[in-house]
């Protein structure tokens, strides 16, 4: 077996296994909920059905772990994305805190000057474009209460 | 003429000046996402859900169906020109268009993909002018016990017939599936699987699904190629088709009109399914089929043709009977509901300004799509150079606000990255998202149903079987289970591709 080849089928035991763990967990808290009967079904019957069918699938799947094509390596790449998502994350930690101008503007500058490598007139253009864009947008246009601190 | 005048009323709605901006606003965007490699239209259409909450109704539904049908004409562009599809259903056109374009005849292939694309888009709104209010006149009668085996008859078809491995996909639906149970029970209201938080007990709400595995899901993939630059200029040519073009093209035309609505209509058939099946037809209609793969116009004509009349013709589960048949389909059901619109049989009788509006703006939009796909072509190839580090950044600002402003709760923006986290590696390990996100619609549908016929056959499981309609369903999913498994164990072997798997960044 190429190397490639059993890089996916890793990949594809551990994406199975994920779903069989929660399937349980989730079929084991749906019993507690009380499952009834089929003529009168408790809260946790429709969960506890639903989790079962996901066990029972992700268990023959982590058997079955052959590539099926449309796996792909974690390679340099996923390290731009866990960086994106963290400032997602720091973007929503500050948003309702210091209002959504600071936030954006930083947000813009990290992903096209850090991520994206463009040029610092690029990175500047854009960035204050595209929040006075989004402040028109949002909170001129649709009227929508967004915390902000700058106002007409 | 009774039954005609609510569609002529219809017309009366289209050409309201504010619906015909949003027209000419969605098929503009839908051409700008069609002709953009990343984000496909199930994605755009989620990123936009919380911005057409504000918008009437009517208009923002037009506005959507725009995007999605105006999204087959742009998905060409850069699937003839570069070899890079756009758009999934826009795959199969690849192999020859880019043979055209190789022989310096690319606006031909350009051309006749949007005259195709039109007439295939306006016969399938023909058809769905007669077929659609028919289907929701026999499905008044559906009860509980019918829609349990329709919404399960549609998520089997997603899994089975969808592209990428059957296996994941069903295992992705129980996980949609698991996801819509979280809150409260429909019926009593005992709180679920909402580990004692506030935010959990009103249930994960439908748009931060689909923004976060649809939409930050796709950003995040996308970021891997962020640094790639964007292709050079290409010379398109003369877009329109010569009268030998025409002649050849007119028999595929025709055959992936009718392909693409019947396929269209079908859970988990859609736009890319049809466009794969013409391609399929068209090869087999040929005369000389040895001119495939060469730059066989037939090969363009027919795929684009189909995969425009399926996009039409797949809102006719979701305006008449309320099932969604496919991912994007998911989203648009999404945005009635978010309008609180219920999609169902009775949509047509309760709400026929929105029903003809949006079915007949579609006319209206072929129409602008057939002159920005000719005449204005060159603005959307120039289009092809906006580097995917600018576009990035502000897409994913767009979802994180409209999040925000959903519910004006940030515990949605964590929400929504967290989803688009699993979204991401649901890409990266083969997973496709889709039916995911349809089976988390279909799963409230499908519990209350479920649940209604239990206490109806006073817990017999038997009581299906005593409905004919549901009964004939029940027998469509033992069908199409039997033939998945016979087909699993014939091709023990065979890793499952979908037939252009070397093409590359179908990334819809």
């Amino acid at each position: 077996m190429t190397s490639e080849a059993s890089y996916a089928r890793r990949q594809n035991i551990i994406a199975t296994a994920i779903p069989l763990a929660i399937g349980v967990v989730a079929a084991i808290l749906s019993w507690r909920l009380g499952v009834g009967d089929l003529a009168d079904p408790g809260p946790g019957l429709w969960p506890l059905v639903v989790s079962v069918a996901m066990v029972v699938i992700a268990a023959v799947l982590v058997v079955r772990s052959r590539p099926t094509g449309g796996e792909e390596r974690f390679g340099r790449g996923a390290v731009i994305v866990v960086v994106a998502a963290g400032s997602l994350i720091g973007y929503a930690l500050l948003f309702e805190r210091v209002g959504f101008e600071i936030p954006t503007v930083a947000l813009l500058v990290l992903w096209l000057k850090v991520l994206g490598r463009e040029s610092w007139r690029m990175t500047a253009a854009v960035s204050l474009g595209v929040s006075v864009a989004l402040y028109l947008l949002f909170i001129t246009g649709l009227g929508v209460s967004l915390p902000h601190i700058v106002a007409f | 003429m009774g039954f005609l005048s609510p569609v002529i009323a219809g017309f009366g709605v289209v050409f309201q000046p504010q619906n015909l901006l949003y027209c000419l606003l969605g098929v503009t965007l839908g051409m700008l996402v069609g002709v953009l490699p990343g984000l496909g239209p199930a994605a755009t259409i989620a990123i936009l859900l919380p911005v057409t909450y504000n918008i009437e109704p009517t208009s923002a539904i037009i506005m959507l169906a725009g995007i999605f049908y105006g999204a087959q004409y742009g998905g060409t562009i850069t699937s003839v020109l570069l070899r890079l599809p756009g758009e999934a259903s826009s795959v199969v056109t690849a192999i020859d268009g880019y043979e055209m374009t190789k022989q310096g005849r690319g606006g031909a292939a350009l051309g006749i993909s949007a005259i195709g694309s039109f007439i295939g888009g306006t016969v399938a709104i023909v058809v769905v002018t007669f077929v659609a209010p028919l289907v929701a006149g026999f499905a008044l009668d559906f009860g509980p016990a019918e829609y349990t085996m329709l919404a399960l008859l549609g998520i089997l078809m997603v899994t089975t017939l969808g592209t990428g491995s059957a296996g994941k996909s069903l295992l992705m639906a129980t996980v949609g599936l698991l996801l819509a149970t979280i809150g409260q029970d429909p019926l009593i209201g005992t709180p679920r699987l909402a580990f004692g938080s506030d935010q959990l007990l009103d249930g994960i709400d439908f748009v931060i699904i689909a923004m976060g595995v649809f939409g930050v899901g796709e950003i995040l993939y996308n970021l891997e190629s962020l640094r790639d630059k964007p292709p050079g200029p290409v010379t398109v040519g003369s877009v329109y088709p010569s009268r030998q073009d025409l002649r050849d093209s007119r028999g595929a035309i025709g055959r992936g009109s009718v392909v693409g609505f019947l396929l269209g209509i079908l859970p988990g058939g859609g736009a890319t399914m049809s466009s794969m099946v013409a391609y399929a037809v068209e090869r087999k209609a040929a005369k000389k089929p040895e001119t495939f793969g060469k730059g066989a116009i037939q090969a363009v004509a027919g795929p684009e043709t189909a995969n425009n009349a399926a996009a039409t013709s797949s809102f006719i589960p979701l305006l008449s009977l309320g099932i969604p048949a496919n991912a994007t389909m998911a989203v648009m059901f999404g945005a009635l509901l978010l309008q609180g619109i219920s999609p169902g049989p009775m949509l047509v009788k309760e709400n026929p300004e929105l029903f003809w509006g949006v079915v007949n703006s579609m006319y209206i939009g072929n129409l602008l799509l057939l002159a920005m796909s000719l005449p204005l072509i060159g603005i959307f190839v120039r289009i092809l150079r906006i580097r995917p580090a600018i576009l990035a950044p502000v897409t994913v600002l767009i979802t994180m606000i409209g999040v925000y402003t959903v519910r004006m709760n940030v515990f949605d923006m964590f929400l929504v990255v967290g989803l688009g986290l699993l979204g991401y590696l649901m890409k990266k390990v083969g997973f496709e998202p889709g039916p995911l996100v349809l089976a988390f619609v279909l799963g409230e549908i499908l519990e209350a149903a479920f649940r209604r016929s239990m206490r109806t056959f006073d817990g017999q499981l038997t009581g299906f079987l005593t409905q004919p309609i549901a009964a004939a369903l029940l027998g469509a999913i033992v069908l199409l289970v039997g033939w998945s498994l016979v087909r699993a164990a014939r091709a023990p072997n065979l890793a499952r591709k979908p037939e252009a798997e070397p093409l590359e960044s179908s990334r819809s």
